[in-house]
Parts: C-alpha cells; sequence; structure tokens
C-alpha cells in the first residue's frame, strides 16, 4: 500500500453557529487523483482551506507527509510541496501570463532580496529553464498564444486554466484542486483531467473537487462525498455511483 | 533673488524628493503597502544626521546611520503591516507619523524640540551660493542615482515579481510560498532607509530644522508624486517628483504676481486636490505606466518584441 500522503483527523471548523466541517478523517495517499464529491455549500473548499492553513481549524490535525501542518503558515505548507489551485481564481492581474507562472516557481533564487540586488547572474540561468518549463505548460492548457498578455485579460474560462496550471508550475507533491473543469469547454475539461493523468506518473498527487462527475469518475482513483460538513461516503467511483446515499445527499431524499 | 541660484536650488529638492517618491514607490506601487506615514521615516532621517553629526561624526557615517535608524523605524511599521489591511494601514502610519514629530516637538531634549536644531552642512559655505548648491546637487545626484538603480534591480527581478504578487493578492501570494512577512518587513526597511538618507541631505542642506517642516503634508505631496507620474514606475516616481516640485514653485512665483481673493497657501492645496481627481479620473495609471518585470531571459522569451502580436492573437 502507498504511503499516506495527507492525513486529516477530526477536523472541524464553523462559522458562528454553522460547521462547515464537522469531524471530517480521511486520508489521501501518494499516486493517482483523489476525488471529494458533494452537493453545494458541503463543506469541500472550506475543508480545503483549513488544510491549507488559510483557515485554523477549531479541532483536528491536518499531518502532510507525516509532518503536522495545522499551525503552520500557507507559504511554510507550500515549501512542504502542498499546493493548491482556487476554486475563484486569485490571479494576479496586473501581472503578465507568464508572471504569474514563475511566481509559483520553487527556490527562484531570486527571490531573495540581495541576489536581486547583487548576484544577479546566479537566477538568470535558472530563470531561463523556469521561463521553458512555463511555457510547456502553458502549451499543455492552451494558453501560449496569451504568455505576455495581462491576467486580466484572460476570459474567465482561460484564468480557470492559469489558476491549474500555477498550481502545475509549483511542482506540488500534492495538488489541490477546487473544481479544476468548471467553466471550461468539456473537451478542455478532459483534457486537463488526462493532463493530471500523465502527470501522476512523476509522482504528482491530486486531490480535487468537482461537480463535473463524468469526468471526474472516469479518471479519480478514490472518493469521498461530503454532505453538511460530514463525511458521508468513501469508495473507488463504481461503488459510489452504486451508492445510494451518495444519490441521496446530490439530488434530496426521497 | 539670483534665477540661476532659485533653479539649482529647486534641483537639489527635485533630488531629495525624487529619493522620498521612488521609496514611496517601492512600497506602494510594486508592493501595495499604503505607507501614508512616509514624513516619519524623512524626519527620523533628517534628526538622527542632526544629532550623529553634533557628535561629530563624519557626514557619510551620519547619512547611513540615520538610513539605518529609520529602516529600524521602517521594521516597526511593518508589524501592524502583517495584520491591517491597506486602509487601516494608511491610518496607522499617518498616526505614526504625527506622533513621531510631536514626541520631537515636545522633547527639548531632543534636537532642541519645538525650537529646531542647527545642522552643519556637509559643503562648508565657502562665501559662494553658487557653489554650495552645485556640490549640493552633485551629492544628491549620486545618492539618487543609488537609491534609483536599487529600486530598478529589485523590480526587475524576481523579487519584484514577488512583491507586485503580495501587491496584487497576498493570500494567493502566500499560498505560492511567499512569506509576506518578510517581504513586507524588507520593502518597508529598505524604503524607510531611502527616505531616512533623504531627510539626511534636507538636514543639511537647509542647515536647520524644526518639527513644523515635518508635517503629514509632506507625505501627501509625496503621494501625489508617485501617483502623478504612475505607480510601479520608477522613472514615473522621478517624473513625479519633477512636475510636484515645478507645480509647488510655480505657484509659489505665480502667487506674488496675482490678486487672488482667498489664501494663496489654501488654495495651493486646493489645486492639489483637484490635481489628485483629475489624475484618478482620467488617467488612474499615472502619467507613465506601471513597467512589467524586465529580466534577461524574460527579453530572450521574447518579451517586448511580441506584445503586441498577442493583442492582435
Amino acid at each position: 500500500m502507498e504511503e499516506v500522503l495527507l492525513k486529516i483527523r477530526e477536523v472541524s471548523k464553523h462559522f458562528g453557529g454553522v460547521y462547515a466541517v464537522n469531524g471530517v478523517s480521511l486520508d489521501v495517499r501518494q499516486g493517482g487523483i483523489w476525488g471529494l464529491v458533494g452537493p453545494n455549500g458541503s463543506g469541500k473548499t472550506t475543508l480545503f482551506n483549513t488544510i491549507l492553513g488559510l483557515y485554523r481549524p477549531d479541532r483536528g490535525d491536518v499531518y502532510f507527509n507525516g509532518d503536522c501542518i495545522t499551525n503552520l503558515a500557507p507559504h511554510q505548507i507550500y515549501g512542504l510541496g502542498l499546493v493548491n489551485a482556487f476554486q475563484l481564481p486569485r490571479l494576479f492581474y496586473q501581472m503578465t501570463v507568464l508572471d504569474n507562472m514563475l511566481v509559483a516557481a520553487r527556490g527562484h533564487q531570486g527571490d531573495r532580496l540581495l541576489n536581486s540586488l547583487f548576484f544577479r547572474k546566479r537566477w538568470q540561468e535558472q530563470e531561463k529553464e523556469l521561463i521553458e518549463q512555463s511555457m510547456n505548460i502553458l502549451e499543455l492548457v492552451e494558453l501560449d498564444r496569451q504568455v505576455f498578455s495581462l491576467a486580466g485579460e484572460l476570459s474567465g474560462g482561460q484564468r480557470k486554466l492559469l489558476e491549474v496550471a500555477r498550481g502545475l508550475m509549483a511542482k506540488p507533491k500534492l495538488l489541490l484542486l477546487d473544481e479544476p473543469a468548471a467553466g471550461i469547454n468539456p473537451v478542455l475539461g478532459e483534457k486537463i483531467f488526462m493532463t493530471l493523468k500523465n502527470l501522476c506518473c512523476n509522482g504528482t498527487t491530486f486531490f480535487v473537487v468537482e461537480h463535473r462527475l463524468e469526468i471526474l469518475f472516469e479518471f479519480a482513483s478514490w472518493v469521498y462525498v461530503m454532505d453538511k460538513g460530514s463525511l458521508i461516503a468513501q469508495g473507488y467511483p463504481q461503488e459510489i455511483i452504486d451508492n445510494p446515499t451518495f444519490y441521496e445527499a446530490y439530488l434530496g431524499e426521497g | 533673488m539670483n534665477p540661476l541660484l532659485y533653479a539649482l536650488d529647486v534641483l537639489v529638492f527635485i533630488g531629495i524628493f525624487g529619493i522620498v517618491s521612488l521609496s514611496l514607490n517601492l512600497e506602494y506601487g510594486f508592493a501595495g503597502l499604503a505607507n501614508f506615514g512616509k514624513v516619519a521615516f524623512f524626519l527620523t532621517g533628517a534628526y538622527s544626521y542632526a544629532a550623529l553629526s553634533q557628535i561629530g561624526l563624519p557626514f557619510y557615517l551620519c547619512l547611513i546611520c540615520g538610513a539605518m535608524i529609520s529602516a529600524i523605524f521602517g521594521w516597526l511599521i511593518s508589524l501592524p503591516a502583517l495584520r491591517l489591511r491597506a486602509d487601516y494601514l494608511a491610518i496607522v502610519a499617518l498616526a505614526f507619523g504625527e506622533i513621531l514629530r510631536l514626541i520631537v516637538k515636545a522633547e527639548r531634549g531632543i534636537a532642541g524640540g519645538v525650537w529646531g536644531i542647527t545642522v552643519a552642512p556637509i559643503f562648508p559655505y565657502t562665501g559662494s551660493e553658487l557653489i554650495y548648491r552645485l556640490e549640493n546637487i552633485g551629492l544628491v545626484s549620486i545618492c539618487l542615482f543609488i537609491c534609483f538603480l536599487i529600486a530598478q534591480l529589485l523590480s526587475n527581478s524576481p523579487y519584484g515579481r514577488a512583491i507586485r504578487a503580495i501587491r496584487e493578492d497576498e493570500i494567493a501570494a502566500e499560498a505560492l510560498g511567499k512569506d509576506r512577512a518578510k517581504y513586507k518587513a524588507q520593502i518597508f526597511m529598505l524604503a524607510s532607509a531611502m527616505a531616512g538618507l533623504a531627510g539626511g541631505l534636507y538636514a543639511q542642506y537647509l542647515q536647520f530644522i524644526d518639527p513644523y517642516m515635518f508635517m503629514p503634508m509632506i507625505t501627501f505631496t509625496v503621494w501625489i508624486m508617485v501617483i502623478l507620474g504612475g505607480p510601479a514606475n520608477n522613472w514615473g516616481a522621478l517624473l513625479g517628483a519633477a512636475l510636484v516640485e515645478l507645480f509647488e514653485r510655480g505657484t509659489n512665483i505665480a502667487k506674488d504676481y496675482l490678486a487672488l481673493p482667498v489664501d494663496p497657501g489654501n488654495l495651493q492645496y486646493i489645486m492639489f486636490g483637484v490635481l489628485i481627481i483629475f489624475v484618478l479620473l482620467y488617467r488612474p495609471q499615472g502619467i507613465l505606466k506601471e513597467s512589467h518585470v524586465k529580466t534577461k531571459a524574460l527579453e530572450l522569451a521574447g518579451y517586448g518584441r511580441s506584445t503586441a502580436e498577442d493583442k492582435r492573437g
């Protein structure tokens, strides 16, 4: 059995009287695409934000690769290899598409104050390589014609693609994707998942929230189902499809 | 007054405020930190220079130490900046500047309190006002050049990309591994050091400082420079400094030849306000647009060449 990459134990998060996430425990193991589904408002995005350190859980702990990351700042969590693509793209809109990609690059020497002032040679080569990597990823998501446009000039779907591409640029061990295929044409949506599947071979794991179940179930190796802040089912995609609880949650009781 | 001397005086002021404008541009233009307490760091530099030159340190040490003391104050203001949204940070910084000024004003022990203090000039007066000003122009130009170089190198590097990202969306930047606490502290310290350097130059050039020379209006004037010239563009910061300084001097001269029904001093402030409104309405990006990150690698990748093509495609 593969190593457990992400371990969530009894995590709860409430806003006022509402428990957005209530005592959720789940594991994401190394490799493959892991799905998280559930109706709107079931707490999926809150759970993601808690994992990322954007929210502090009221109870429970999150472990990544064996380290407890519950109280780490988001940039430290990034440092461990856990990266996220936001549901509503949070791009740097006054910056070019390529700059958006390069911000996400891991371990860029030029990010340091002194290197940017005095040791510019040190990172020029690295920057060249990173640009090449960015171009490859942008080509994959069909944004290679907009490389030098401002991110703010992209259409809604393209912004979504750039958000996903930026996540990939960060070379994560585990990438959290919040509805990567939402607002993207079906063919490209399928292509994104194909790409993710291919990247799995390089040792990247994906944990994906997605409402486009037909695509997710085609690619996911394991699916968790949430409803009203709790985990209500889990299993192989085929099992989930056959599970009556899943239908109840999605289509309402009766 | 001799017009030549007057013009040289204007140049010295443009240089000094150009440095302050560059420093605010680093904070606000690139990193999105609304520092409305700029004058506090200018004041720190000026008073540090005055105090240190009195104990007999050579002028370059006075300037450097003044910049470093300002940097420490800059680090102080970066602490609330981590927790506050831009508008609240602006209020805190504004109050910080005023508190500092009032402390200096109230405490006689600190450089003469409300009476101010005379400052020894770097270039001793040799009998020629012309030479004195030319010497100062030389010194200010060197300092301005160094500050401009630093600002250009920073903004055209991955570091400049990171601080722009923090300006655009600090949560997203943080989630992409940018430690915003570190970046904000560094930018505040660096920019405050520049402002402190300018303060030192200012104090020794005028040879006298008192608390009334560091009113919040200085902060606002520098803000107008940055907004007018174009935030996130270092050339814009310089251009803004020159235009605002010329505007201020121009209106000062003009008022002597005009019979106005209102107090000309107040009218000048009103005109500044109107100017800001016009800039924000009709050219919110300032005279010069934001300059995007340029590195050698980006140029090799075709940045700058293919932008026009992309627009068409």
